[in-house]
């Protein structure tokens, strides 16, 4: 099987081609913002060249469509319907768009509470117009519990409404209603341009004569999903590049231990990103992009403005701060201001650019400092790597700061720290042993380090999840990311092996119907089963289990 | 507290894997729903709401405030630990500057448990707050003034026991009538020991009080108590059991009523203590007061369904009445003669029978107070029970003890450690440690 991930970066659009665990070629073309769509095909062509027709062909692509779109506001008009109930008062919120509240209310438990009113749902017909080129997300509170609300509000825009309707419970099977509200809401902004994207690939397919066997597209959990699940989901494809390095990382490296830090160090910033127990670790929540707080499944990655062409800010006390701000291109390369790549040149640390201009550049700035032109240098690199190690240290801080709700978790903490480092990027080599050596822990930097985002993208695989929720007081069961509700038969007897292999049965359903292979593991990723007592009687069980291929990533030879 | 945009430190330990019984209130679902509505709200991920994890308090910790019969391990679990721990958390939060208010939403819960502890009464073994509280002093100094408002719809009567005789400490219960709910106690006449006389406050509301008896009990009574005895740090003991659909209790309090209370009170620490409305009641009651302690806006938290019923006129009365007279009995504190109440001395005598309903179990205790004229004086308690029929004796210092209460305390102890007829004698000091300057403490800021 080949296998060809292309990245669209910020700078660069890489291309990879993978022979099942080995890499065949790697190609590199610009990124042309104007026209996203032709750099990234100039890197599908440069790359083809090197695939010799022996075996079928799957593209996996990380895009940057929905993610710009995002940043850059250029979503479709869009505005959401909301059945909030009592609770927190939504105007209090700042949210970015138009809330219509409908009265209503499911509880906690899944039970309406209140219905919808009929009239004002006939009431929506004049305040959201007939839709054209525009989008409405329909997000009801607890809807991932009972989705009934948000399908009868579906049912309705269905009549007359022409726009494109995300419903919120489809997303995500967790709780949280205003990240919830937020996720539907830019889904519904991006799902047109998905599917224009979705459409020219095809047409670009055929027009090129390259018989892929399939196209994919990545996922801000390192996990790829069908071109037709990403019209429906296109939120999933924010900040697949981030995901894809890491994924990369994870194909690429050959250190053994459980628990490892990523370091991925550019030119503006560093992404840090932590692998537990042989899985990288995900946001508790989900992605952040551009200040909006999602549900989205995604990579957990903490960014630091620290980077080979970082500011240097000296302070009076004759200290030195670099970051987080870009200072421009280093003046070896031919810039104008002083930058850490300039003291790697100068100590030839790596050779970068004019060696020469950088010392000239360190000597000067070092007269006004009382320093010679090497002690200044030898000063960039000491902070440069001071200030990573207090970026990782935070990053650990914070996870361990995430909150234990059992007595077994407080006494048995799970251990998060890292027993390697692993860094990549072009300044990797310079900087990544010396941190390593501050915190202590054996390292490596990565081959093929300016492809690792590419090969990332080629090596990932399917990722799918769902979620069961049972309430055999009710005897009601909840597949919110399917849209189902549906009684429990025989609910005296249901246990949680069997609200386990419900979810199993039905993720393996889905995973057939997404055409996915039926080989993928499937392993639970969260689960609870709590007894209900009233009075002094237990009155019925209730449980959630959230199901999830397992995450994998081939392992790539260089 | 001035700001108005204050940053809440939540402490939420659900112990989902932790009951009394498994049918028991204090179970592992109790805490559930509130979970389930306070992540759908999106309160764990409010910019101004940032989750803490608890820790295990040292048996140290624990032992600084009570004295446990036979043995500390004999008598709590791993999950008392965490709750006293995070409860610490809580307060350290504060102190520290990190935050400006703080809510340990936290089990098992604490204000029946006594200084002594012989099991667990009103599903409490050891007390959270009072443990807070001298951990608090531990670290700043025997000098902080703190004032602790229980607004459970029990008594705090094991809250009450601990700052009885504690001029450091104002301690104010808002209930209902003792007479008609477990514990039975906590009348007007409650009023502290000798050395804290008046700092011992007991509102006993009639059954049925809705939100405007509370708010009335509140406004006229506790604030301007309050604002008279400049605390540096207000404790909210928030007992979630005056709700209208409690099980347990026959209060009509609502969730706007309690994020009312939260916002007019403004404590810095707020304790969760009992509630067992877990489905209808605490859901909105803790999403309510999170929003209220984090000055957002609550206009719109109420539990679905309703089924409130409105507080009656003669309620309304009763309740005018016992402000009118719970607010006499602290303007005229001072004007008591103590000789009355407690005697000439040497010491004041106390004899009690505590019943330990959790546990079935009986105490009997013989308190001696040391009346002295300059500290609260020193103390010795002889106690048995059902489960440790042999006595023990207990001598406890104060916080700030005169040099005579040490040396007559000190000498007391030799004696008793001789005497064959005790099981144990114990010896409580209270110490502080480098006393660091609070950072972050009411003194310093207007209210």
């Amino acid at each position: 099987m080949y296998l060809i991930g292309i990245d669209v970066g910020g700078t660069h659009t890489d291309a990879a081609l993978l022979r099942d665990s080995s890499v065949v070629a790697l190609a590199k073309v610009p990124t042309d913002h104007g026209d996203l769509f032709a750099s990234t095909r100039k890197a599908l062509e440069e790359i083809w060249h090197f695939y010799p027709g022996d075996g079928p062909c799957r593209l996996q692509l990380s895009t940057t469509l929905s993610t710009n779109a995002i940043v850059e506001g250029k979503g479709a008009p869009t505005q959401v319907v909301a059945v909030p109930g009592p609770g927190v008062n939504l105007a209090s919120l700042d949210l970015p768009f138009t809330v219509h509240e409908l009265s209503g209310y499911i509880d906690h438990r899944g039970r309406e509470a209140y219905p919808l009113d009929p009239q004002e749902l006939q009431g929506l017909r004049g305040l959201l117009g007939r839709g054209e080129g525009e989008a409405v997300a329909v997000v009801g509170k607890f809807s991932q519990r009972n989705p009934a609300h948000e399908q009868q509000i579906g049912a309705e825009l269905s009549k007359w409404y022409r726009g494109l309707v995300t419903l919120g419970h489809r997303l995500s099977g967790r709780a949280n209603f205003p990240r919830r509200m937020i996720t539907a809401f830019l889904n519904a902004s991006v799902a047109r341009r998905q599917l224009d994207f979705v459409q020219t690939w095809r047409r670009v397919l055929q027009d090129l004569q390259i018989p892929l066997q399939e196209v994919l597209i990545l996922k801000a959990d390192g996990g790829t999903m069908t071109l037709e699940a990403s019209v429906e989901r296109p939120i999933e494809t924010i900040l697949s590049g981030p995901a894809a390095s890491t994924m990369g990382v994870q194909a690429l490296t050959s250190r053994q231990e459980p628990n490892y830090l990523i370091v991925d160090i550019g030119g503006t910033t560093t992404d840090l990103a932590a692998v537990v127990e042989g899985e990288v670790l995900f946001e508790r929540d989900g992605a952040v992009i551009a200040g909006y707080r999602t549900l989205v499944p995604a990579v957990l990655t903490r960014s630091i403005g620290l980077g080979g062409d970082s500011e240097l800010h000296f302070t009076p006390e004759g200290g030195l701060v670099i970051g987080p701000r870009r200072a421009g291109t280093p003046l070896c390369l031919g810039g104008e201001r002083l930058t850490p790549t300039d003291a790697v040149s100068a100590l030839e640390l790596a050779q970068v650019g004019s060696r020469a201009k950088a010392q000239a550049a360190l000597e000067a700035k070092g007269r006004e400092l009382g320093l010679s032109w090497r002690a200044l240098a030898e000063q960039i690199i000491e902070a440069f790597v001071h200030q990573l190690a207090q970026a990782v240290e935070s990053l650990y801080r914070e996870l361990e700061g995430m909150p234990l709700y059992t007595v077994r978790e407080v006494l048995n903490p799970p251990d998060l720290r890292p027993q390697a480092v692993v860094g990549l990027g072009a300044p990797a080599p310079v900087f990544i042993p010396k941190l390593a050596e501050a915190l202590q822990l054996p390292h490596e930097v990565l081959p093929h380090s300016a492809g690792a985002n590419a090969i990332g993208a080629a090596a990932a695989a399917a990722t799918l999840s769902l979620t069961v929720h049972a309430d055999t007081e009710l005897a009601k069961l909840t597949i919110p990311e399917l849209g189902q509700q549906e009684d429990i038969p025989r609910p005296l007897f249901f246990d949680l092996d069997k609200a386990r292999s419900l979810a199993e049965e039905r993720l393996r359903e889905l995973a057939k119907e997404r055409g996915l292979g039926e080989s993928e593991e499937i392993y639970v990723v969260e689960e609870e089963s709590f007894q209900m007592v009233r009075g002094f009687r237990t009155v019925g069980k209730r449980f959630m289990v959230r199901v999830q291929l397992r995450p994998q990533v081939r392992r790539v030879r260089g | 507290m001035g700001k108005t945009e204050p940053v809440v430190g939540l402490v939420f330990f659900p112990a989902f894997d932790w009951c009394i019984t498994p049918d028991h209130p204090e179970r592992q679902e109790r805490l559930l729903y509130t979970r389930d509505q306070i992540q759908e709200e999106g309160l764990f991920d409010h910019p101004r709401i940032r989750e803490f994890r608890p820790r295990l308090a040292d048996p140290g910790e624990i032992l600084r405030t009570h004295v446990v019969l036979p043995s500390l391990e004999r008598n709590i679990t791993e999950s008392h630990r965490i709750a006293a721990g995070g409860t610490m958390v809580a307060g350290d939060l504060v102190v520290d500057g990190v935050v400006d208010r703080s809510f340990a939403l936290l089990r098992p819960p604490g204000h029946h448990a006594n200084r002594i502890v012989h099991g667990a009464r009103g599903f409490c073994v050891i007390n959270n707050e009072a443990i807070m509280v001298d951990h608090l002093r531990s670290r700043l100094g025997p000098d902080l003034r703190v004032a602790i408002v229980d607004t459970d719809a029990h008594h705090a009567d094991g809250t009450q026991d601990i700052f009885y005789n504690d001029p450091g400490v104002l301690h104010i219960s808002l209930h209902q009538d003792g007479r008609t709910l477990y514990p039975g106690t906590g009348f007007l006449s409650e009023r502290g020991g000798p050395a804290a006389y008046g700092q011992t406050v007991n509102i006993p509301l009639p059954p049925g009080t809705g939100d405007e008896g509370m708010l009335m009990a509140l406004e006229e009574v506790v604030l301007p108590i309050l604002e008279e005895w400049q605390p540096d740090l207000v404790i909210n003991a928030a007992g979630q059991d005056n709700h209208f659909s409690d099980p347990i209790t026959n209060m009509g309090f609502s969730a706007q009523g309690y994020a009312r209370l939260t916002d007019l009170l403004a404590p810095d620490i707020v304790v969760l203590e009992g509630g067992y409305s877990i489905e209808s009641a605490l859901p909105y009651i803790n999403v309510g007061l999170l929003l209220a302690l984090a000055g957002l806006d609550y206009s719109k938290v109420r539990e679905p369904g309703g089924g409130r019923r409105s507080q009656s006129r003669e309620i309304t009365r009763q309740v005018a009445e016992i402000c009118r007279q719970a607010k006499e009995l602290w303007d005229t504190r001072g004007q008591v003669d103590l000789k009355e109440v407690f005697g000439s001395g040497p010491f004041f005598e106390r004899r009690r029978q505590i019943f330990y309903d959790t546990d079935q179990i009986m105490e009997s205790q013989q308190e001696y107070i040391r009346l002295c004229p300059s500290c609260p004086g020193w103390r010795v308690i002889y106690t048995s029970s059902t489960r440790n029929r042999t006595p023990a004796a207990a001598v406890l210092l104060p916080w700030k003890p005169c040099a005579s209460c040490q040396g007559e305390a000190r000498e007391q102890y030799g004696e008793l450690e001789k005497d064959q007829r005790f099981s144990q004698v114990i010896w409580q000091e209270p110490k502080s440690g480098a006393g660091q300057a609070p950072t972050n403490l009411r003194g310093s800021e207007p209210r």
